[in-house]
């Protein structure tokens, strides 16, 4: 279809300006975005670009905090996702907007639809015999998923919003969606398309805009571009060219330890299954090691660490601690064994409105002796741990007073007085500025240069050669890809981490 | 594999009976034990008949509407402390007005302390959309907001009701010699009209959907506020409903009974029945027996020769062992991988 050069019409959804701030966090700065009638539009970017806080801003989840909104040429106030459904613009949002504890059909009824309206779209997703009366909390994510796109698209939206729907889909009902996406477009409606897999993004999209921090950085017209053009324009020349220097700065101090493999395994993953989340993870983890992973978000990384960490049990497979097989029944068993946890949300961590003292002193109180004080040299320890983390003590009076970093650092900091063996971190340099970054770095590899092993989430992917010794990929909860940190560059973890590696023929 | 979802997902795969077990087994288990219940206490004492029958239907009436208010509360995902403030304010109010009318002024009275109660509840549910302070701390402040006007309304205990109007709760003009059937009537026919609303119209659904998921209802196009003022609004109005219940059943009013006792009766009552206090999950059918045999619990207690502080630790374990219950449900079924 064509909407290219001299178009007397207007476009069928402009977005100019939009700012969105979550109190100091901006998480829009300026977006805009154009979608013809008759495209499939795509819309990339890393985590955290923004394209989810886009997306319900044009589907009117929540205001923008400034920036307008045209419809057909026309300003729209849309207030309330039921405005937008009225003009045409139905969305598939991340998480599936059904009611669990309702069936089917009663979650139809909410939307003002019956089976007749979702039928002839289900029966071409192979889903025309599902049980209408099936509760929707009883499904896998992958029906719910389809069950949301059969719901949109029987209010006949003139644009579509898809935001990560094939995420949680096999190929084949992947390719479903792409039948619907083609008819779409075939009958002049409009799709918005919103992925991390490239390879989705070039074989389906007409046009992207690419958001990078909040911002629309590139518009392409996607004939002719390949795999790596697209990477560049999401990752940004300049960017590649910082980290290139930072990389050289540090390579001094890295380079210098090598990896030793013949160190003793202290954890072991075999061939970890949960849900739909975690299919089959398998790792060792040597002592003074730390193994780097990184992965979109939802690629089961966090049911990964709730696995390690002893919150849910696998499925199948089983963890190994020293060689020993762990079955755990709470965080509790898993910290007897060495296992601790620092969350990706400190907030799960940390007492907020407790001192720091305090805070470290809290895994030490797990122990029945330890009820009314601390015995023996603990309270070194604690006091050896403040001096470690160098934080202001006065100024912790409440943890809650002190920055994100140093927060988080408090959460790091719970361990050492108790003492550990291997440290799972998830992500724990979000939101985070680069100097508290930078200790935080250092504190994990002191840790592991005295012998302790870490586990390192973190989606930054510019961090992993600074501080990891090896690192693995995660892509639809498999291990995909695992090399050593100091090789790996942004834009093989990047393609490894977009499936693109693995694709299948 | 010719589909691409489980066989089980697909229609006619499932037994219906099992499903149904599956679904209503609390609600049929609790009528069950209601019905034990009355079969035990049968063999307790030496005479049982329709007296007897007649006497917990009639004086359990107040709590099972009060277990609905609340049922209809906490479905959408609230609670409300105020309805045991809102039964005594309804019911001095009914008293103190009814005094020496007619039928028909004391009908007219009654609908206008429904219509009344309905309003100043969906009132408190405004008050916790605008202000986003959690239901128990706003509801906390309507209970007590509630038992003093009611005392303001009715100093001392006092006031009349109308002969014909109390027949209607207890098939009897003065309280003695009463009937069974009118009472039954009138739960049968106020809470099945409630349960359909709420089972088959999409405003009904709606209470379940807030309660269940409120960002997916909202996503869906629910306006949630709206629907959470409704749910304060039916719920006002069943608290009321318990009020003209008791003024019925006592002939006067009395102000200086507590309603956060009251209050709690029907959080048990809804527990027992079921109902998930997370929201979402719960039919007020079950909540007819949960109430009644909780009320039922204290002469069946006496009877078996248990002095009432018994019968209140009785009850009290009683809750605690179906939250317990269905907690490790939960808890098993989401832990499982």
């Amino acid at each position: 279809m064509d909407g290219d050069v001299t178009d007397p019409s207007p476009s069928l959804l402009a977005a100019r300006a939009v700012d969105k701030r979550y109190g100091p966090v901006v998480a829009l700065r300026g977006a805009g975005l154009t979608v013809e009638a008759g495209e499939v539009h795509g819309l990339i970017g890393a985590n955290g670009a923004g394209k989810s806080t886009l997306v319900k801003i044009l589907s009117a989840v929540f205001p923008a905090d400034s920036g307008t909104i045209i419809v057909n040429g026309e300003e729209a106030v849309l207030r309330r996702p039921s405005d937008a459904l009225t003009t045409g613009i139905a969305t598939v949002f991340q998480d599936p907007a059904l009611m669990p504890d309702l069936t089917i059909s009663q979650n139809l009824r909410i939307s003002r639809l019956d089976r007749g309206d979702v039928l002839p779209w289900l029966e071409r997703m192979d889903l025309g015999r599902i049980d209408f009366d099936l509760m929707a909390g009883d499904l896998p994510l992958a029906v719910l998923r389809l069950l949301d796109l059969a719901r949109a698209l029987a209010h006949d939206p003139h644009l579509l919003m898809l935001d990560e729907i094939t995420a949680a889909l096999t190929t084949d009902q992947a390719a479903y969606v792409f039948d619907v996406m083609r008819e779409m477009k075939g009958a002049g409606r409009s799709v918005l398309f919103i992925t991390h897999r490239l390879g989705e993004v070039l074989m389906m999209c007409d046009r992207a805009t690419i958001l990078r921090n909040g911002a629309d950085v590139a518009h392409l017209d996607l004939k002719g571009v390949d795999e790596a053009e697209l990477v560049t324009a999401m990752l940004g020349e300049q960017l590649g060219e910082e980290l290139i220097e930072e990389q050289d700065a540090e390579a001094a101090a890295t380079v210098a330890e090598p990896v030793v493999l013949d160190r003793p395994v202290v954890l072991e993953a075999r061939d970890l299954h949960f849900r739909d989340k975690v299919n089959g993870v398998s790792f060792e983890l040597r002592r003074g090691e730390i193994l780097g992973l990184t992965a979109l978000e939802g690629q089961g990384q966090d049911e990964l660490f709730q696995l390690l960490s002893g919150d849910r049990r696998p499925k199948s497979g089983e963890l190994l601690v020293g060689g020993e097989r762990l079955n755990a029944r709470s965080p509790f068993d898993a910290i007897r064994s060495g296992l601790v946890l620092v969350p990706s949300d400190r907030h799960h961590a940390l007492l907020p409105q407790r001192s720091v003292r305090e805070n470290l002193s809290t895994p030490l109180y797990n122990r029945i002796r330890n009820w009314f004080s601390l015995v023996g040299d603990e309270e070194e320890r604690v006091d050896k741990a403040v001096g470690r983390l160098d934080i202001d003590v006065r100024a912790g009076s409440q943890v809650q007073r002190l920055s994100g970093g140093n927060q988080q650092k408090v959460t790091i900091g719970r361990w050492l007085a108790a003492g550990f063996g291997t440290l799972l971190c998830n992500d724990p340099t979000r939101g985070i500025d680069i100097q508290t970054k930078a200790q935080i770095y250092d504190l994990l590899k002191e840790l592991a240069a005295d012998g302790a092993a870490v586990f390192l989430y973190t989606s930054e992917l510019t961090e992993i050669p600074l501080v990891c010794d090896r690192v693995l990929v995660l892509y639809d909860g498999r291990i995909v890809h695992e090399q050593d940190a100091a090789t790996a560059t942004e834009e093989a973890l990047l393609s490894a981490a977009h499936g693109l590696e693995s694709t299948p023929a | 594999m010719t589909s691409t979802v489980r066989e089980s997902l697909l229609e006619g795969t499932q037994s219906p009976w099992r499903r149904m077990v599956r679904r209503q087994g609390w609600t049929v288990g609790v009528w069950v034990l209601l019905f034990l219940l009355i079969a035990y206490y049968s063999t307790l004492i030496p005479k049982f008949g329709s007296f007897q029958v007649a006497w917990v239907i009639n004086n359990g009436q107040p709590i099972v509407f009060l277990a609905v208010a609340q049922a209809v509360i906490v479905i959408a995902g609230g609670i409300d402390l105020g309805v045991g403030g809102m039964l005594v304010l309804t019911s001095v109010t009914s008293a103190r007005l009814m005094e020496g009318q007619s039928l028909s002024m004391t009908l007219l009275i009654a609908v206008g302390v429904l219509a009344a109660a309905a309003i100043m509840n969906a009132g408190v549910g405004w008050i916790i959309n605008v202000s986003n302070v959690p239901d128990i701390v706003i509801t906390l402040g309507s209970l007590y907001v509630f038992q003093g006007m009611a005392l303001a309304v009715l100093p001392n205990p006092g006031g009349g009701a109308n002969g014909g109007f109390r027949w209607l709760f207890t098939g009897s003009d003065t309280g003695v010699g009463s009937n069974w059937w009118p009472g039954a009537v009138m739960i049968t026919i106020t809470v099945v009209a409630t349960a359909l609303w709420l089972a088959r119209t999409r405003s009904g659904l709606s209470l379940y959907a807030i309660g269940s998921n409120k960002a997916a209802a909202y996503l869906s196009g629910l306006n949630a506020a709206r629907v959470k003022i409704l749910s304060y609004a039916v719920g006002g109005a069943f608290a009321a409903l318990a009020g003209l219940a008791t003024t019925a059943i006592a002939g006067r009013g009395n102000a200086t009974v507590f309603g956060g006792t009251r209050t709690l009766d029907s959080v048990a009552a809804i527990v027992l029945g079921g109902v998930a206090l997370t929201g979402g999950i719960g039919s007020v059918i079950a909540v007819i027996p949960a109430g009644l045999i909780l009320f039922f619990l204290n002469p069946i207690l006496t009877a078996m020769g248990v002095d009432p502080h018994g019968a209140q630790i009785i009850q009290g374990v009683l809750i605690v062992l179906v939250l317990m219950v269905t907690g490790v449900i939960e808890w098993r079924r989401k832990r499982r991988g």
